[in-house]
């Protein structure tokens, strides 16, 4: 199964989407799926709570949040 | 009949138009969450150069654009203002529709205007080096472009899948003698953590940019560049409206409407920035920035600050945003994906001088298609939402029997991305709008953090 990525300006696998991030789905796959397959259960079967608390209880960073955040890590480090 | 109006290169504009001289209210400094202070210039000078972060704050209204960068920019400015008659001609309209061709830059779209100019601030403050992030390859090989020009070094992460699968993006940025490397690569410790776990990790826009920041801040003579949102971008894209406001008046015209797409907010703003600056002194125009319905941050979203993650360990931006639990559906443009907007372009429409809409991926490929197939020139699929815009006022034009005059900005073409357009084509894409009940439950989720004065 393939998707258009948003952010990638490509076409991906549902593979990457459910592990691109350090193993864990990509924060946007509930919006790109859930049309498509029942992404919840999916999610919920692959996934501890744990996990999917890690991925969804933070919001997306814009780029400057990303920047900044980046910044501090590397300067106090 | 004015098919194509050309601006001669000694009436290039020479300065940048800032707007933050002329906004009613100004826009609030971003703030560290850890103090709620405002972010002082130390901290981003790690990144960039003192020259840049005065701009980023500066309430100067025109800044001199320097004699280099000018020379870079008539490499390709002053770019042509377009008649869209075979479009007007299609839809039956009595309006005229006129687009400024940002697609005419050797990378093909407006991303040079503020990567010459960064290229060269950095070039004086005595860098060698820049780094940067990209994941559709469009603002890489922008910079690459830049850097190319004025002999700088250019290193590019590229999130790994991409690179692997758009060469074409790669290869532009090799050809103007940029290193792209995959990212996560092996090149920063952060990289090298994800290699270790997998050697063939696909990457992520996320790792990409801490590469690029690592990188930067761990680099002798490097500093790093960005391609949107932040206020010194907006700035130095005002070259384009600078110019199709010279050109519309050698039409004879000035736009009823000022329609460009909006992601981060740099394309749109340099189109419209100078347009608004009318519009704050009297004259009555239309300003619409156009957004992804699957990714509504303007439309939907309030003006509010919003905390980074759950920690509230990053700074406070105030923006448009959706809160904390958003999650964008599909959306196909590489430009617009970002969960806020830029400071500025927020506090315009808080203020009533811009209204924002948002189109479905089915109508705005739609409407790429429809431009193709007149205009001859297709256009990059975020530059669709704009077009999108502009079929719909020509034809509320036609319905009301009205000559109104449209400006859009066409902020770059798709040769380099027909993916896009071969998924749409194929019947790849599907539309997908955010319920309204959803989006009130994540507004509900804003109401506890404090509200820009």
């Amino acid at each position: 199964m393939d998707i258009y990525c948003t952010q990638l300006g490509m076409l991906v696998k549902f593979s990457y989407c459910i592990s691109m991030n350090d193993n864990l789905p990509c924060r946007n796959i509930l919006g790109c799926w859930k049309q498509r397959v029942d992404i919840i259960s999916i999610l919920r079967e692959k996934y501890s709570d744990e996990e999917l608390r890690k991925v969804f209880s933070a919001p997306p960073k814009t780029r400057i949040e990303r920047i900044i955040e980046s910044i501090k890590k590397e300067t106090s480090s | 009949m004015i098919r194509r109006i050309n601006l001669d290169a000694k009436d290039i504009p020479k300065q940048w138009y800032n707007i933050q001289a002329d906004l009613p209210n100004p826009i609030p400094p971003p703030l560290n969450p850890g103090t709620g202070q405002p972010i002082t210039p130390d901290m981003l000078e790690a990144i960039w150069p003192m020259s840049v972060i005065e701009q980023e704050v500066s309430s100067e209204r025109w800044i001199d654009i320097p004699e280099e960068v000018l020379e870079k920019y008539l490499i390709w400015r002053p770019s042509p203002l377009h008649r869209a008659y075979f479009l007007e001609k299609f839809l039956g309209t009595p309006a005229r529709i006129y687009f400024k061709n940002e697609g005419f830059s050797p990378p093909g779209s407006h991303k040079p205007n503020t990567a010459i100019a960064q290229a060269y601030f950095n070039k004086v403050a005595g860098i060698k080096r820049l780094t940067t992030e990209t994941g559709a390859g469009q603002w890489g090989s922008a910079l690459s472009f830049a850097c190319s020009q004025f002999g700088l070094e250019c290193k590019v992460y590229m999130v790994r899948i991409s690179y692997n699968q758009k060469p074409y993006r790669r290869i532009l940025m090799e050809t103007w003698g940029a290193n792209c490397v995959p990212s996560p690569s092996p090149d920063t410790n952060s990289g090298k953590k994800f290699l270790e776990q997998d050697p063939e990790h696909p990457g992520s826009l996320g790792i990409a940019i801490s590469e690029a920041i690592e990188d930067c801040v761990t680099s002798k003579d490097s500093k790093y560049s960005i391609g949107s949102v932040a206020s010194h971008v907006l700035l130095h894209q005002t070259v384009v409206g600078l110019e199709a406001h010279k050109q519309i008046q050698m039409a004879n015209e000035y736009p009823d409407i000022v329609i460009g797409c909006a992601g981060g907010g740099s394309n749109f703003a340099g189109l419209c920035l100078p347009f608004v600056r009318d519009k704050i002194g009297g004259k009555k125009l239309q300003v619409i920035a156009c957004e992804p319905a699957s990714c509504p941050t303007m439309t939907k979203g309030p003006y509010t600050y919003d905390f980074g993650d759950t920690a509230e360990t990053t700074p406070l931006f105030p923006m448009h945003s959706l809160g904390h639990k958003f999650v964008p559906a599909p959306i196909h443009a590489g430009g617009l994906r970002y969960h806020g907007m830029a400071p500025i372009i927020s506090r315009l429409i808080v203020d009533n001088f811009i209204e924002a809409r948002a189109y479905g991926q089915l109508e705005t490929f739609a409407a790429g298609i429809t431009f193709a197939r007149t205009e001859g020139f297709i256009p990059a699929p975020e530059t669709n939402h704009a077009i999108a815009c502009v079929i719909e006022e020509a034809k509320k034009a036609k319905e009301e029997g009205k000559e109104k005059v449209i400006l859009m900005n066409w902020s770059g073409h798709g040769i380099i991305d027909l993916a896009a357009y071969d998924a749409y084509l194929s019947g790849k894409l599907e539309d997908y709008v955010l319920p309204d009940d959803d989006i009130a439950k994540l507004i509900k989720d804003l109401e506890k953090f404090p509200k820009p004065s």
